[in-house]
């Protein structure tokens, strides 16, 4: 039996096939969701990976890729490694590690109308962040619930969110997939600075780097599993 | 849920049966379908819109194996239901999900198709999980004939004969359909893309209208191959022998985490549900139309209970429970109203629920919701759910109010000893094997440590323990920020207070959880007719019997054949 490939058994490796599949919104998001609690996130913190990863595919923005190489980045680190530590208004990790993107935007949106993230008294500064594009989409939570419009300065470069989830300005220095140190403040970017994307094809490297983390959350078959789970009965009748 | 404001009216009876009773899964796994059931939802408004069908392509062969294509023409939009025939070998006929070939696999199109459409299709959807569909499919599904009943109604209309009805109604379908995936599964369209369209605002309607055509084609098929064998000879079916014969479904697991990981969505069906019956306990008179319009629901119900058969222990109990109410509840009928008291609907629930079994006290719901079409039918615009609204945890609540919520909404999970080796007998897993959901025992089987998160009483009761270990103050952001592991949960504990139907108050890892609890609950709200478990994992059931058929005038004449 195959094992599983949450976009179907029949798509080829990526040296047989150039052309990879536009996977559905809901099928990134399952998919991220899945890996990221292979790769040893909580259910909770999975499903915001799942969110955010599907939250950008859908803007046109690399989400998988950046969660799947943020997930081989983090592997083996623990939870204390790569969260956040919250003072007011300053957000870094613990050690000398980068912040892991998802604990960091999950913390973040739990935190956006608290004092500690400090978004309605004056800005957010956090330490180094991996692949930082992934805390955008919680941005955009922040923003829906402070009903404020919200910037961040990645690497010198200024990215916008709106109440309603449109990304203004530049998102090059973001989607860089570099480790930077982020600023967020409540802020309105030039509506003309919007920019339609159409969605990109997640690339099969990226489809294959998930699927392993993914199928660490199956269990494989075995003959009881296989006879416990249908009919007692013949489906030939 | 937020019932539209139109949606309500004054009740004097005040109230919604209780959570605490509604969602234990002895209650959920005797639902009956009501007129607020999706595939009822889908035929009247087919029907008030005036939709057209057609089937502009049937390109079958003498074995049966080729393409066919309904088109379902309404006002705005036309979906076309691609049907792929195939010829089956028997020994590759299985209803699970780890099947790779079907006697039939179907796309539900966006449009009407080309033939590059078909062509496209024709090389993906008869591999089903292992082809890719495209933004422009809606679903994507298959079925299984139901070899005896399908032999027997070809060989009878080859023969210039009508089907045997003991047959027929030994089975009731033609075939089965053994899944209907929506949702953007295998590359289809997104919920999101259609979300707005008034025809698909109830939940399932996509994969309701998808099995509706399909009933056409499974009849149209036996018709075709009667043609083929028995030539000048071969009649069709009766109109009366088709409208006996619905589309079967067989399904396991896979349906049960469905309502545990939709919340709201449960919450939101449930809810509509409850109003509806509300608002009936509520009226102050039975009109004569109101009486005679239930007597007739009670009639087909039972028309329907004497077709419906079940060889599992559990079933048969029921259904012996079910004929004994329905003897009494006929007496009632009998001389209802009886006396011209203030509330005589609610005087009927009320002696429903002292004098009937919890299955006939469903099947009477569904009765007393029947004849009242204008009072709830609009009810049905409020059972989907923006579950993106719902996402957000608030972590500005503090530990004690979520302590709180968990003290008002979970008692049920609070009061279970999870200590005890009974309470977590079992383990919910996915299998490697085409992700089939499964559900394991903890000292049995391997594959504990890769549990789903579905065990949500024992969550709960683990993070009640752990909350009353931390300060009340401090805020559920911080809490979380320690204790990631409890995310998952916190999630839906903030959502309680708002959507009270949202969780199954029963332990779904105990030794003795019926797993066909869920699925009944689950099959009652798209319309499921003949629950017939085929284990405590499996179960067939029929969707559409009796209902009419696309390419049918209502005088019975047929149009449309291409």
């Amino acid at each position: 039996m195959d094992k599983h490939n949450p976009v179907g058994e029949a798509l080829p490796t990526a040296a047989a096939r150039t052309d990879a599949p536009l996977m559905s919104r809901n099928e990134v998001s399952a998919l991220c969701s899945k890996a990221g609690r292979g790769a040893g996130m909580s259910w909770g913190l999975a499903e915001e990976a799942g969110y955010a990863a599907a939250w950008l595919y859908a803007r046109g923005l690399d989400g998988p890729g950046n969660l799947a190489s943020h997930l081989t980045f983090a592997t083996g680190m623990t939870w204390q490694d790569i969260c956040p530590q919250v003072r007011i208004g300053q957000w870094s990790a613990g050690t000398s590690i980068p912040l892991c993107p998802i604990a960091l935007g999950a913390t973040l949106s739990d935190y956006a109308d608290l004092p500690e993230a400090q978004l309605t008294e004056g800005s957010l500064e956090t330490g180094p962040v991996s692949h930082p594009l992934l805390v955008l989409p919680f941005l955009a939570a922040a923003a829906k619930t402070l009903g404020k419009n919200l910037s961040v300065i990645c690497l010198g470069q200024k990215t916008g969110v709106t109440t309603n989830g449109d990304v203004l300005g530049d998102v090059t220095a973001l989607s860089a997939g570099r480790v930077s140190e982020l600023k967020i403040q409540i802020e309105t970017l030039e509506a003309d600075s919007f920019r339609e994307r159409s969605v990109v094809p997640v690339d099969l490297e990226t489809i294959e780097k998930l699927n392993n983390f993914a199928l660490k959350t199956t269990v494989p078959p075995s003959e009881r599993s296989r006879a416990g789970a249908g009919s007692l009965e013949s489906d030939n009748d | 849920m937020r019932m539209q404001e139109r949606d309500r009216t004054p009740m004097q009876n005040g109230s919604w049966r209780s959570p605490a009773d509604v969602m234990r899964l002895a209650r959920m796994g005797s639902a009956h379908p009501t007129r607020l059931s999706f595939l009822r939802v889908l035929l009247r408004r087919l029907q008030n819109e005036g939709w057209k069908f057609t089937r502009p392509v049937w390109d079958l062969n003498d074995k049966g194996v080729g393409r066919a294509v309904y088109c379902a023409i309404g006002p705005e939009r036309t979906y076309s239901l691609v049907a792929f025939a195939h010829d089956l070998p028997e020994d590759m006929r299985s209803d699970r999900v780890i099947a790779t070939a079907w006697d039939a696999t179907f796309a539900l199109f966006d449009g009407v198709p080309e033939e590059e459409d078909l062509d496209r299709l024709e090389r993906n959807v008869p591999l089903q999980e292992a082809g890719r569909v495209s933004v422009r499919e809606l679903s994507l599904s298959r079925a299984n004939r139901s070899v005896r009943l399908f032999n027997h109604v070809v060989d009878r209309l080859s023969r210039g004969s009508q089907p045997d009805i003991a047959e027929i109604e030994a089975v009731g379908y033609l075939m089965r359909t053994t899944a209907v995936y929506g949702a953007g599964k295998f590359g289809a369209a997104d919920h999101d893309v259609i979300r707005d369209r008034p025809e698909f605002k109830a939940p399932f309607q996509v994969e309701m209208l998808s099995v509706w055509l399909t009933r056409q084609f499974c009849a149209d098929v036996v018709e075709h191959l009667a043609e083929i064998k028995g030539g000048d000879k071969a009649v069709r079916l009766s109109p009366e022998v088709k409208a006996r014969l619905g589309v079967g479904n067989s399904t396991g697991l896979g349906m049960a985490p469905f309502i545990i990981r939709h919340p709201v969505l449960l919450n939101n069906w449930i809810t509509a549900r409850e109003e509806a019956l509300a608002r009936v306990r509520s009226l102050e008179a039975a009109n004569p139309e109101a009486v005679s319009d239930l007597r007739k629901a009670y009639e087909n119900a039972k028309v329907n209970l004497a077709q419906w058969h079940s060889e599992h222990p559990i079933q048969i109990a029921k259904l012996d429970d079910l004929r004994r109410d329905f003897n009494m509840l006929e007496g009632k009928l009998q001389t209802f109203p009886a006396t011209a008291g203030p509330s005589p609907w609610n005087d009927l629930w009320l002696w429903g629920q002292q004098s009937l079994s919890v299955e006939g006290q469903e099947a009477l719901l569904s009765l007393m919701l029947e004849p009242h079409g204008e009072l709830i039918d609009g009810l049905s615009d409020c059972m989907s759910a923006d579950e993106a609204t719902s996402f957000r945890i608030d972590g500005a609540m503090t530990n004690q109010q979520v302590r709180s919520l968990l003290d008002e909404h979970y008692t049920w999970a609070l009061a279970t000893d999870f200590s005890q080796p009974e309470n977590t007998a079992r383990f919910w897993y996915v299998s490697e094997e085409k992700l089939e959901p499964r559900l394991g025992e903890r000292n049995l089987d391997d594959g504990a440590e890769r549990e789903q998160p579905l065990c949500i009483g024992r969550l709960a009761s683990e993070l009640h323990a752990h909350l009353s270990k931390a300060p009340d103050n401090q805020s559920i952001a911080e809490f979380l920020l320690r204790h990631p592991e409890h995310r998952f949960i916190v999630r839906r504990v903030q959502l309680a207070d708002r959507y009270p139907f949202a969780e199954v108050q029963d332990n779904l890892i105990s030794n003795d959880m019926l797993p066909i609890d869920l699925m009944r609950c689950k099959l009652a709200f798209f319309g499921a007719t003949h629950f017939d478990p085929r284990s405590d994992k499996w179960v067939r059931i029929c969707l559409f019997q009796g209902a009419p058929y696309p390419l049918e005038h209502t005088d019975g004449t047929e149009n449309g054949h291409g």
